[in-house]
């Protein structure tokens, strides 16, 4: 399986009449995105596309998903497989990714469980997504009591039609650079690199409930079995998120597409281990459920005979159950684990920061203390609504000040303690 | 029987069979315990998802209640959320205004909706009102 992903840096957005990409600056027709998006009778007339950009003083929020502008050029299927477009298997071919910027989803939907992108400031040093190229979709329902689950869908469609339409505008440029990724079959990769451990890497998904929900090939992921993915297959977008759960530890679309576990796995595939397999596994509500998942994905890695795994979580609360229940039994197994993971130990970082835990889990990366308190400054234009720092998790009643200033804990920061690694969070070498 | 725990007062009516526990979530989870102590199975997981006990002012947990002998999976799984809520700060329903209280029953009863729906306890597809968390003025 061979994939080339053709980037375009974007440096620059501006709006105008026909979307296209020159000299590093992404033109973006609105009248184009709102006759897009507005297809669907299920978002509502005040529809608005605004674009921000690194350093400006702007907030973004409520945030729902952020998603990287991507569309196949050769190759079979097309991103966003079985929710955009067709069934078809992804990851083969050459992709055009617009480098640099991304698309944001912003509205109000499950209030407290959306997130703050600030573009300067003490906040954008906790969000990635303070440092791309902002277009920005401001949603509402057609209907005022429009059902949560059809508005979440029609969110989410809307934000994949814009990313895939702003990257089809530029199929025809010339790419800046071409990555290319190639990936042995399982039979080869058992074959290579004998002297080097086999490594695989259990990728968790949330799958709690309906607007707690994970997309692959368009299939719900609480209804699936653990199963096998190629690494190209994600680049492609084959896992889509629905979530609207807390904003520092949902994984974007944009982190799916960009997943850093998998970027330095395949950096270090036949260098340090034999990167085998990647597999996708749920997290769901039934304690049946968990056993039966955590069971399988082991199973799973037990059958393709790994030595170790990278194991990351998705959200937090029961999902630490699953995320033990993974490890310890891989560990049974004889199966080397290392967790990704974050906090929630409290403002003062001094409550026990994980829902469970093992003696087998040793080994444990952390993104962060999701509760930890931060101060924002006021920004002089809000592309959304502010207001919704009293509700979102990780905020209070109160939490936005009179004078625009925002108290609230990193919770509500978009991205801030990304699970898969996709965090500005880290332990850094001077 | 499958039975519901939960002190999501419309998310009980809207189910077949159920316990409710006019209380805090940390008060569902030690009627929960006593329970499994008399010989119930815990079915769903005891935490809830991605949300702090002090931010999560429900509850529900589904059981299988039957008399017999302490299933010790279960004692384990309550045992330990008893503790995290017991060393956590609580809210509980009353102490929040009627949008936010709604907000959090609401999600509380989606994420037990499949679980619900998988133990035959759901008597219509509606558990609960999600007017306030639409679009509205502030």
């Amino acid at each position: 399986m061979k994939l080339e992903l053709h980037r375009l840096k974007v440096k620059g957005l501006k709006f105008g009449e026909k979307t296209g990409f020159e000299n590093g600056i992404l033109t973006v027709s609105k009248a184009e995105i709102l006759a897009l998006v507005s297809e669907d009778p299920l978002l509502g007339k005040n529809i608005d596309v605004d674009i921000a950009m690194p350093g400006e003083e702007t907030r973004i929020m409520p945030v729902k998903d952020v998603i990287e502008p991507r569309w196949k050029i050769s190759g079979k299927g097309q991103v966003f497989p079985g929710m955009l477009s067709d069934v078809e298997t992804v990851g083969e071919g050459q992709t055009l990714v617009l480098s640099g910027c991304a698309v944001l989803t912003a509205g109000k939907l499950v209030r407290f469980q959306e997130g703050i992108i600030d573009m300067s400031g003490v906040g954008s040093d906790y969000t990635p997504y303070s440092k791309t190229c902002n277009v920005v979709l401001v949603l509402e329902p057609s209907d005022p009591n429009m059902d949560k689950h059809d508005y979440e869908a029609a969110c989410r469609i809307a934000g994949l039609k814009t990313a895939a339409y702003l990257a089809k505008s530029c199929a025809g440029c010339k790419a800046d650079t071409v990555e290319v990724y190639e990936r042995p079959t399982i039979r080869e990769a058992m074959n290579s690199y004998p002297e080097l451990p086999k490594v695989g890497y259990i990728y968790m998904l949330q799958t709690q409930g309906l607007l707690h929900d994970t997309y692959l090939y368009g299939v719900d992921v609480k209804r699936i079995l653990p199963t096998i993915i190629s690494p190209l297959e994600v680049m492609d977008g084959a896992i889509v998120s629905g979530n609207c759960v807390s904003a520092c530890d949902k994984n974007s679309t944009y982190s799916h597409l960009n997943n850093p576990v998998i970027a330095d796995m395949l950096k270090r595939h036949g260098k340090d281990f034999n990167f085998v397999a990647c597999i996708v596994t749920n997290e769901n509500v039934t304690l049946a459920d968990k056993r039966r998942s955590s069971s399988y994905a082991a199973k799973l890695a037990s059958m393709l005979g790994l030595d170790g795994v990278v194991i990351t979580e998705e959200g937090f609360g029961n999902p630490d159950a699953d995320l033990i229940m993974n490890c310890r039994k891989c560990e049974q197994l004889g199966i080397k684990t290392a967790l990704l993971t974050d906090e929630y130990a409290g403002q003062d970082g001094a409550s026990q920061s994980l829902a469970d835990s093992c003696p087998e889990g040793n080994a444990c990366v952390t993104a962060g203390n999701a509760n930890e308190v931060i101060h924002l400054p006021a920004m002089k234009k809000v592309i959304g609504f502010a207001e919704e720092a009293n509700v979102i998790a990780g905020g209070w009643n109160g939490s936005l000040a009179d004078d625009g200033t925002i108290t609230v804990e990193l919770q509500a920061i978009t991205g801030a303690t990304s699970e898969l690694g996709y965090t500005k969070l880290g332990a850094y070498t001077l | 029987m499958y039975s519901l725990i939960t002190n999501n007062a419309e998310l009980h009516h809207s189910v077949k069979s159920g316990e409710y526990i006019e209380g805090s979530a940390l008060d569902v989870l030690i009627r929960v315990r006593s329970l499994v102590h008399s010989g119930s199975i815990v079915l769903t997981h005891t935490l809830c998802g991605n949300l702090r006990p002090n931010h999560q002012p429900f509850r529900s947990v589904i059981v299988d209640e039957i008399q017999g002998p302490v299933d010790l999976d279960s004692l384990s799984v309550i045992e330990s959320a008893v503790n995290v809520y017991q060393s956590s700060p609580l809210i509980t329903p009353d102490e929040l205004d009627d949008g936010r209280r709604n907000d959090y029953a609401y999600i509380d009863a989606e994420l037990m909706r499949e679980s619900l729906k998988h133990y035959g306890l759901m008597k219509g597809e509606n558990l609960c009102n999600a007017s306030s968390l639409l679009v509205k003025e502030v």
